[in-house]
């Protein structure tokens, strides 16, 4: 049977998750006052327009707005404006190659700097260099050519006597220079050259001097002397500091009035929880812990509870009214005589975010102006949320995007950016809001707990003929009022499309509507699937008594780019070779995004709760890498997150109040337990997909998988060490 | 007011006795490299020298700090000039970023106690924590600085 997805190929195949094109202008001076620290010179507008993942998330497909700018000052500054946030991912960088690459400039000489956020985009779907990086070396191939232009102009000669070389562009005919600086004034009064539809020239693969190598991120140096800021560290004149408590039980709101306490600026009723004011961040903390508070709780409160949603989830999966997702071939007469069936079900837990830089946010707001500094991967919403909460023009508001102490999906959320604006009307003096690590982790935007049920049918010889997939999990989208008639792809992705010769196929979602609230946590649904296909693969292999990897390779003939990875990283993780005394590998592998990876863990273990994981070999295909070093950085820390989400990540709900209270009861990898991990890059020529999320999901069913292999129990539960703590040694 | 030598300085500070050295650090002296990660003591973000001695302070009194010499990241060297800043630069260390100030600063009080740590030194000593996944390069960057 022919499968739906890719059969590995690079020509003609387009990137699956978007569409885009792109409009080039002469910035208007409404867009030249709208940046900050621009000197004088030439201004490019970019309008990249696209319907991908993160535009549906902003509110609907076709976003169209300037959204990007490049600037050559007279100064001999070359910066570029884009609407993506830092993180740690580097899109900076990626972002500078680009431009760099078509300015004919040492990367180092451009800056990057956030823009304005009625122009950001959102932060995620590890799409911050995929989805601009062509976009970014066309403005720097424009501004290029317009210099040359003001140049041949300047000199009264041919723009093909004209080259761009290192900054400046040569006259060769009289070898004479002028440096980009002096030429910016002259080329921001020419117009926009008209370029065909495949818009300007640009540098062509076999000549990249900067992208594909592995540059220093500009981030780094002020990462290391503790100059970087970060929104919690942002100081304003005469701020004050504000802590905010929540109802410490889930959709419960303040009953009644809340008293100032002696020593506190102010107390302000935020609805779903009170913020106190004080002179420093932890009397503003001992403040709001002070205060008096009588909760009013809904009875729906009680119905977020781990014990009930575990029935629940049961219950749906036996007789849910299921959408279906994808369904291939007659799966009814693949089961009806199969030699095996193997039939697993797996589960995994809710979980938290925890971005190691609590939630923040500081306002300055006057009658006229507003000024919000946020660690936020969507300054767009930010700002929208800043005019309806204050009635201010988009004119008056300036958003001002922090570097990130980790985002991880958190940062998406306006939660702690209301607060802020609401401490702030209130108090009337600049104000940092921030919230203690015990409330960040008890009011979260939980990563979705799923229920996922796979069967296999396998003939006589062990081939795997028929493949049935239930996913029950709760729907983000749906639970932010996406209507509920329909699938959610965010649930469902990674089960889909799979490569893997299953045969026929059925795969069906049954939303769980519990009321726990949901959020995007690095991966997304892709983590929650990869876990379960992963391992039921495995499953099957050892039914049919056939080596994991081999059966993986059987069920991927012909797809020439998921084999290439795999077998990757199993000649990276010595599969072939007989593992030490003690120790088993194990191997899985997925496509997020729209790049693979595949991961092969070796571990050691007596029970679940000791597993000790020794060494991860990873692949990744990712088109082609545009630094190699962030690559390999991004696969170590997805590893490292789903590693110590899958050891020991959990939230569990008592009657809407959540378990998780700070890193005592909420366990990561330290050090001394994580693995070390090899990585090898496949630069396959595909379309440049991301690379910040698909280290995540192969992790977990890599090392269940380990684990079955080293003691014949099936880990299907996550995670796998359950009530983990952790303490100060 | 409590008198402070925080990176050779000497600071005249208005706070209670009882104030956490770290939000004596961050929002008053407006030391922001030394960061909030957990206020109890597991992750160590807000990881300081004391007398050349790694100390978490975010559960620290400020008057411990009296006649002491704290240091701070932003102590640590002029321009991360330092041999341990300028490795962890060369392996592209930091993520986000976060953690780094107490990894440094934990490495720094490493490095001077044991210069040529092992790896098995290097990891019974770093127990910070870092939600990137930043430990491999970490090591790396020790080994680095001590070989430099």
């Amino acid at each position: 049977m022919k499968n739906a997805a890719d059969t590995g190929t690079p020509s003609g195949r387009q990137s699956p998750a978007y569409s885009q094109s792109i409009e080039i202008t002469t910035a208007s001076e409404l867009n030249r006052r709208q940046l900050m620290g621009l000197t004088a010179g030439l201004l490019l507008a970019f309008t990249i327009k696209d319907s991908g993942r993160a535009a549906l998330a902003a509110g609907g497909p076709g976003v169209v707005a300037v959204n990007a700018f490049v600037g050559i000052g007279t100064d001999e500054s070359i910066t570029i404006y884009i609407g993506g946030g830092e993180m740690g991912q580097g899109i900076y960088s990626g972002l500078g190659q680009g431009v760099a690459e078509e300015l004919m400039v040492d990367w180092t000489k451009v800056s990057v700097k956030p823009v304005d956020a009625s122009h950001s985009w959102l932060t995620g779907g590890s799409s911050g260099i995929s989805r601009h990086l062509i976009a970014m070396r066309q403005a720097g191939a424009v501004a290029r050519d317009m210099l040359v232009q003001a140049a041949a102009n300047t000199w009264g000669i041919s723009t093909s006597l004209c080259k761009p070389v290192n900054g400046s562009v040569v006259n060769q005919v009289s070898g004479a220079t002028l440096s980009y600086g002096k030429l910016a004034a002259a080329a921001a009064v020419l117009p926009v050259p008209a370029y065909g539809a495949s818009g300007p020239t640009l540098t062509p693969d076999s000549q990249l001097r900067i992208i594909g190598k592995a540059v220093a991120r500009p981030d780094i140096p002020s990462k290391t002397d503790g100059s970087a800021i970060y929104g919690i560290d942002v100081v304003l004149p005469n701020m004050v500091f504000a802590a905010v408590k929540h109802c410490p039980t889930l959709g419960g709101t303040v009953s009644g009035t809340i008293t100032k306490p002696s020593g506190a600026i102010a107390v302000v009723n935020l609805g779903n929880a009170v913020a106190a004011v004080g002179t420093n961040t932890q009397q503003a903390f001992q403040l709001v812990n002070s205060v008096k508070v009588n909760w009013s709780i809904p009875a729906s409160s009680k119905l977020i509870d781990s014990s009930l949603y575990a029935t629940q989830q049961k219950s749906l999966l036996a007789n849910g009214n299921p959408f279906t997702v994808q369904e291939l071939g007659n799966v009814a007469a693949a089961f009806t005589a199969p030699k095996k069936v193997v039939d697993a079900t797996y589960s995994l837990p809710y979980l938290p975010h925890a971005c190691m830089e609590v939630l923040n946010c500081t306002v300055n707001l006057t009658s006229t102006t507003c000024d919000i500094y946020a660690p936020t991967q969507a300054p767009n919403l930010v700002l929208a949320q800043a005019i309806s909460l204050t009635g201010l023009t988009a004119a008056n508001i300036r958003i001002y995007p922090t570097m990130m102490g980790g985002g991880l999906g958190r940062k998406f959320e306006l939660d702690y950016v209301t607060q802020a604006i609401k401490v702030a009307q209130a108090v009337k003096r600049p104000v940092k809001l921030t919230w203690s690590r015990e409330q960040d982790m008890g009011n979260d935007r939980y990563r979705p707990s799923a229920l996922i049920r796979i069967q296999c049918a396998l003939d006589s010889t062990g081939n795997l003929i028929g493949w049935k997939n239930r996913i029950v999990s709760p729907s983000i989208l749906f639970q932010r009022g996406a209507p509920g008639t329909s699938s959610d792809s965010q649930a469902t992705e990674g089960s889909t499309d799979l490569p893997y010769g299953f045969g026929s196929r059925l795969i069906e979602y049954v939303r769980d509507p519990a009321a726990a609230p949901v959020g995007f946590w690095r991966s997304v649904g892709f983590g929650l699937n990869t876990f379960a296909v992963e391992s039921a693969i495995d499953e099957a292999a050892l039914a049919a008594g056939v080596d994991p990897l081999v059966y993986r390779q059987r069920l991927l003939a012909g797809n020439t780019r998921w084999l290439n990875v795999l077998n990757a990283a199993a000649a990276l993780g010595n599969w072939s070779t007989k593992p030490p005394a003690g120790r088993a590998r194990g191997i899985a592998i997925c496509q997020a995004f729209g790049t693979i990876v595949a991961q092969v863990a070796e571990i050691s273990a007596t029970s679940p709760t000791n597993i000790r994981v020794y060494k991860v070999a990873c692949a990744v295909d990712c088109g082609n890498a545009v630094n190699p070093n962030s690559v390999e950085a991004q696969m170590q820390g997805g590893i490292l997150h789903g590693l110590s989400a899958a050891m020991f990540g959990q939230v569990k709900f008592a009657a809407g109040v959540p378990s998780v209270r700070n890193f005592s009861n909420s366990r990561v990898l330290r050090m001394r337990e994580a693995p070390v991990i090899t990585v090898s890059i496949i630069n396959s020529g595909f379309p440049i997909t991301g690379t910040g999320e698909p280290g995540v999901p192969p992790i977990a069913p890599a090392v269940a998988n380990a684990y079955a292999k080293l003691t014949g129990t099936r880990l299907r539960s996550l995670p796998f060490y359950p009530n983990a703590t952790m303490s100060d040694d | 007011m409590i008198t402070l030598n925080v990176n050779g300085k000497t600071y005249q500070v208005n706070a209670d006795s009882n104030t956490k050295m770290l939000w004596v650090l961050r929002d008053i002296l407006h030391l922001t490299g030394t960061k909030y990660g957990c206020g109890i003591e597991i992750c160590g973000a807000c990881t300081i020298l004391l007398d050349g001695e790694p100390v978490k302070s975010c559960d620290m009194d400020v008057t411990e700090g009296v006649g002491r010499h704290i240091t701070t990241i932003e102590g640590l060297a002029p321009a991360h000039s330092s041999k341990l800043q300028q490795a962890w630069i060369a392996e592209q260390v930091p993520q986000c970023g976060y953690c780094q100030s107490g990894m440094l600063m934990k490495a720094a009080a490493l490095l001077s106690r044991n210069p040529h740590p092992t790896d098995a030194d290097i990891d019974s000593e770093m127990d910070n924590i870092c939600v990137c996944g930043t430990y491999q390069r970490i090591r790396a960057a020790i080994h680095r600085a001590a070989n430099s």
